[in-house]
């Protein structure tokens, strides 16, 4: 048992390597931690900006519009403010834009956004940090066809389309030393140049608001399914402890 | 054979006999005939296998329009359900193709599958349009183009700029042909194709001859 | 209380009839009442009964998701396919759905972690050994198809991952020499990962596998029963019997081992059941992050990686670059050198040079280690005579028969004793190594190339050095066991 000790010690060792934040390679992302929140009051405004700024390209085709009265809306408010182009509740929230148009007009067919934040995760960060960060990351870049370019998604086919509610940012570029005596020009950060309707810090809690709808979507009953964690460890903790007893209710006569 | 009488089984109703050469002929031949209608039987589920007439009907030739492409950008098209480049390369790019020229493993694509009129290091009917099928010869995973050259791809100092495959990381450059001790064994495939006009491409059919 | 025995006797009479028509009551005693066990099964003898558990998981959990899923790859009518699409539906709209689906997903990474360690145990107290092979061989069938059973069902919720998965382990076939690119054809159905090639691998992965599965795990049990089980002592209990022929050591395995097994289940359900609800991605290793994007056949993902229970045999593949057949072959050299040493039967040793020449020309042709230019070279139906066999080839032999491998243990391992608590430092630290291997060679398939540890230590060199480990622990094990400096075993099982 002591070789198993030591296995399972530099099993652990391994494990907490892996865990550790590794000296990241110049092309892993930093990602800003987003503010998720599950409150109705986020999630109805998230659903709105997202009804309002994305739904013109991008679907959720996997998303009932019914759903949305387990964030606090009734049918009748979600048939006025929400449904533009369907009459029936029990509809998905898919878009009229057909996929052919799309790719030609943006070069690659805008995705479906209701999985996003679970695709969206990596080594750097959940999907929400990723969608966080990337929705406040577009500058302005004229050699791109829409005007427009990412810090997090480089050559990006999507315009930005928030801009309206951010302004204009610009991208600060710095010379620097790459450690092996070459220059790399990168990008320092950006400031806002065009400001626009909101201040920086009521546009981050927008933005955290579309995230947190958009985490909240990718799936509807992720809430549902933690609050019910709970009660199966309970009862298969209470289970343990009654096999516990029986086995060594059987096993006093093992000797 | 009849020595081992012992071990013949037998009761009130039967008796074995073990040397009855009728019974072994027999028995051999009912293998033999069974066997055969049991292969006979097993071809049709092993040719079911096979691509059906559907997915051999699919691999239609499709037509591009290149007029919108800029130097130094690429776009792919489906055929034949994978994907095909067509890279527009400028002046700098293609001159890497020269400087990559020592680190390749097949710099004459002498065992690559091209069509015979694809010749030379840009492997173009026309050296400024390159073509190719963007999968990895290795295990088929579609490369990432690469075309920033040096340090700052983050590949290494030397990159000369081409493509690289996120599945094993096998290198490509400019014309598709692969780095020595990669992976892939050889350099991209490049597919039949034509050029119907200056600015229309044909892909999956060639003039013969051309 | 005459009732209860009227009651009684009213089941005897029927069990009695039952008996008469079905061995009901003899197979219960053979494989359950009056089957002897060795009392001291310690935490390891938990998961073969935990893997059972888990077949029973994802056969109910697969019959439920079957009602609902559809192996469409057709896009619908918001340009998504429908396969995927059904998946979602199953998540959102099938009431129930996604805990099924959860269940199911989670079981497959738990079925692999439970019968790794269930081999582990194999490996730390000899149970591959004489007389059970035939349980250790059965034992890798039901690896295999596990393995097949993954790899078909991964496909089937057409993500990114699914779909370039397939892509790269069917491509691997292409490999094989003359045959391959016909082979890998054969085995898609079509020129590319399509729909023909999702509807067959649907069919293998809920009927033709499973009934396989199922077959080889009946055997795998009648086996073990035949034959008895091992213990941590390594030590065969049916050598001490009392006098009515019950072996001293041994224990009925109803009721003592159903209550503890019983117990290790609700441990283990415990932990399923907190991933299952808490943590159903398993920090993108158990549902990868890149297959919530269905899949697109013109781009393969910026980082693509196998599911983590594939990741050490699909490191050894990528290791094996035409840089690292040097190695490998002064390996075979010596392993057939000692080969040809220890054994005096005149076609053995043929049998060994012809492999040391044999692997020469295979993985270099007629060069000098690949760094000449090859001699003359003439091609037969695709093979270049002069070059060898591609690397590619290689990395997928070497894939193949790393797994393979485990099921030569039985006539590989000649130590004098079975469990690892009698045997000498020498097997411990090689054992040690292997373990460390075979971890490391798991974290670095899941990375992609390129990859360094602390961002330091480069990850190409170190799974070069693992796969040599990997498989020196295998080659060597014929010496290196006999060297080992062992202790006596004991007369009997150590109990408290």
């Amino acid at each position: 048992m002591k070789l198993l000790n030591k296995l399972l010690c530099v099993a652990a060792l391994l494990g907490a390597a892996l865990g550790t934040p590794l000296a990241q390679a110049a092309t892993e992302l930093k990602l800003d931690k987003a503010p998720v929140s599950f409150s109705n009051a986020s999630l109805q405004n998230g659903a709105k900006l997202f009804v309002n700024y994305c739904m013109g390209c991008h679907g959720a085709s996997f998303l009932r519009y019914n759903r949305l009265t387990q964030i606090g809306l009734t049918e009748q408010q979600i048939k006025d403010n929400l449904m533009f182009s369907t009459d029936k509740v029990g509809e998905q929230m898919k878009i009229a834009l057909r996929r052919e148009d799309a790719k030609q007009w943006f070069g690659v067919a805008p995705p479906d956004l209701t999985l996003v934040a679970r695709a969206r995760a990596s080594e750097s960060g959940t999907g929400a940090d990723w969608l966080y960060t990337y929705l406040r990351s577009f500058y302005r870049d004229d050699t791109r066809p829409t005007g427009w370019n990412n810090v997090v998604f480089p050559n990006v086919g999507m315009p930005h389309a928030l801009w309206s509610l951010q302004g204009e940012q610009e991208a600060r570029l710095v010379t620097k030393d790459d450690g092996h005596g070459k220059k790399v020009t990168e990008i320092e950060k950006l400031e806002v140049v065009k400001p626009g309707l909101l201040m920086p810090e009521e546009y981050d809690a927008q933005v955290a608001d579309l995230v947190s709808f958009l985490v909240w979507m990718g799936e509807p009953s992720q809430e549902t399914r933690r609050g019910l964690g709970w009660i199966v460890l309970a009862a298969l903790g209470v289970l343990a402890v009654l096999a516990y007893l029986l086995k060594h209710a059987y096993w006093k006569d093992v000797h | 054979m009849s020595n081992d009488k012992q071990d013949v089984p037998g009761g009130a109703s039967f008796s074995c006999s073990c040397a009855d050469t009728n019974r072994r002929q027999l028995l051999a031949a009912t293998a033999v005939v069974g066997g055969a209608v049991g292969v006979g039987t097993a071809v049709p589920f092993v040719a079911s296998f096979l691509p059906s007439e559907r997915a051999k009907a699919a691999g239609a030739p499709v037509e591009v329009d290149i007029s919108r492409l800029q130097p130094g950008e690429m776009m792919t098209v489906e055929w034949r359900g994978k994907p095909v480049w067509i890279v527009r390369r400028n002046k700098e790019m293609l001159e890497s193709l020269k400087k990559s020229e020592t680190m390749l493993a097949d710099p004459g694509s002498s065992r690559s599958d091209q069509p015979s009129y694809i010749k030379g290091m840009a492997r173009a009917i026309k050296d400024e349009y390159f073509v190719c099928v963007g999968i990895c010869t290795h295990l088929g995973c579609s490369p990432t183009a690469k075309f920033v050259p040096g340090a700052e791809s983050g590949i290494g100092d030397d990159w000369p700029g081409g493509f690289l495959c996120p599945c094993h990381g096998s290198r490509f450059d400019l014309s598709g042909r692969v780095f020595k001790s990669m992976p892939a064994p050889d350099n991209l495939v490049i597919p039949p194709h034509t050029y119907l006009s200056d600015t229309r491409l044909i892909i999956g059919e060639d003039t013969k001859g051309a | 209380m005459s009732q209860i025995n009227a009651l009684v006797d009213k089941g005897k009479e029927v069990l009695g009839w039952v008996d008469e028509r079905f061995p009901l009551s003899s197979l219960y005693k053979e494989h359950l009442a009056e089957y002897y066990a060795p009392k001291n099964f310690n935490f390891w003898y938990f998961f073969g009964s935990l893997a059972l558990l888990v077949l029973v998981n994802q056969i109910v959990t697969g019959i439920f998701l079957v009602m609902h899923y559809k192996p469409d790859a057709s896009m619908n009518g918001a340009g998504i396919p429908v396969a995927f699409a059904s998946v979602e539906y199953i998540m959102r709209d099938v009431p129930g759905g996604s805990f099924i689906r959860y269940l199911h997903s989670t079981g497959a990474s738990a079925f692999f972690i439970v019968v790794y360690l269930h081999m582990f145990r194999g490996l730390l107290y000899g149970s591959y050994r004489k007389p059970r092979e035939l349980v250790w061989l059965f034992g890798m069938g039901i690896f295999l198809c596990l393995m097949g059973e993954a790899f078909f069902g991964y496909l089937l919720p057409w993500g990114q991952m699914s779909g370039w998965g397939a892509q790269v382990i069917v491509n691997l076939f292409s490999a094989v020499p003359v045959i391959g690119p016909d082979l890998s054809v054969f085995i898609r159905g079509d020129f590319v990962v399509s729909d023909a090639t999702l509807n067959r691998f649907f069919a293998f992965h809920v009927i033709a596998i499973p009934l396989v599965l199922l077959g080889l795990v009946s055997a795998h049990l009648i086996a073990l029963h035949e034959v008895g089980s091992n213990n941590p002592d390594g030590v065969e209990i049916k050598k001490k019997k009392d006098a009515r022929g019950i072996p001293i050591d041994g224990i009925p395995f109803h009721p003592y081992y159903t209550v503890k097994d019983i117990f290790g289940v609700s441990i283990f359900l415990i932990i399923f059941a907190a991933v299952v609800f808490f943590a159903p991605e398993g920090g993108g290793y158990f549902l990868e992050f890149n297959n919530f994007v269905p899949y697109d056949p013109m781009k393969t993902p910026p980082h693509i990686a196998p599911v983590w229970y594939f990741t050490p045999f699909y490191s050894m593949l990528r290791a094996t670059t035409s840089d690292f057949l040097p190695a490998l072959w002064a390996l075979v050299v010596v392993v057939a050198g000692l080969s040809f040493v220890s054994c005096k039967n005149v076609w053995v040793r043929r049998l060994c040079a012809l492999v040391a020449v044999g692997t020469y020309w295979g993985f270099f042709g007629l060069t000098v280690f690949g760094k000449t230019p090859a001699l003359f070279d003439f091609d037969l139906l695709g093979v270049h005579f002069g070059k060898g066999l591609d690397a590619k080839f290689w990395g997928v032999a070497m894939m193949g028969g790393s797994v393979l491998l485990f099921a030569f243990l039985p006539w590989l391992d000649q130590s004098p004793v079975k469990s690892i608590r009698y045997k000498g430092g020498l097997y411990k630290t090689i054992l040690s190594l292997f373990v460390v291997s075979f971890i490391l060679l798991g974290i670095l398939g899941t990375k992609a190339p390129g990859y360094a540890f602390f961002g330091v230590i480069p990850g190409e060199p170190v799974a070069a050095v693992c796969t040599l480990i990997y498989l020196c622990f295998f080659a060597f094990m014929p010496w290196y066991s006999r060297l080992d400096k062992t202790k006596p075993e004991p007369e009997r099982v150590t109990w408290k």
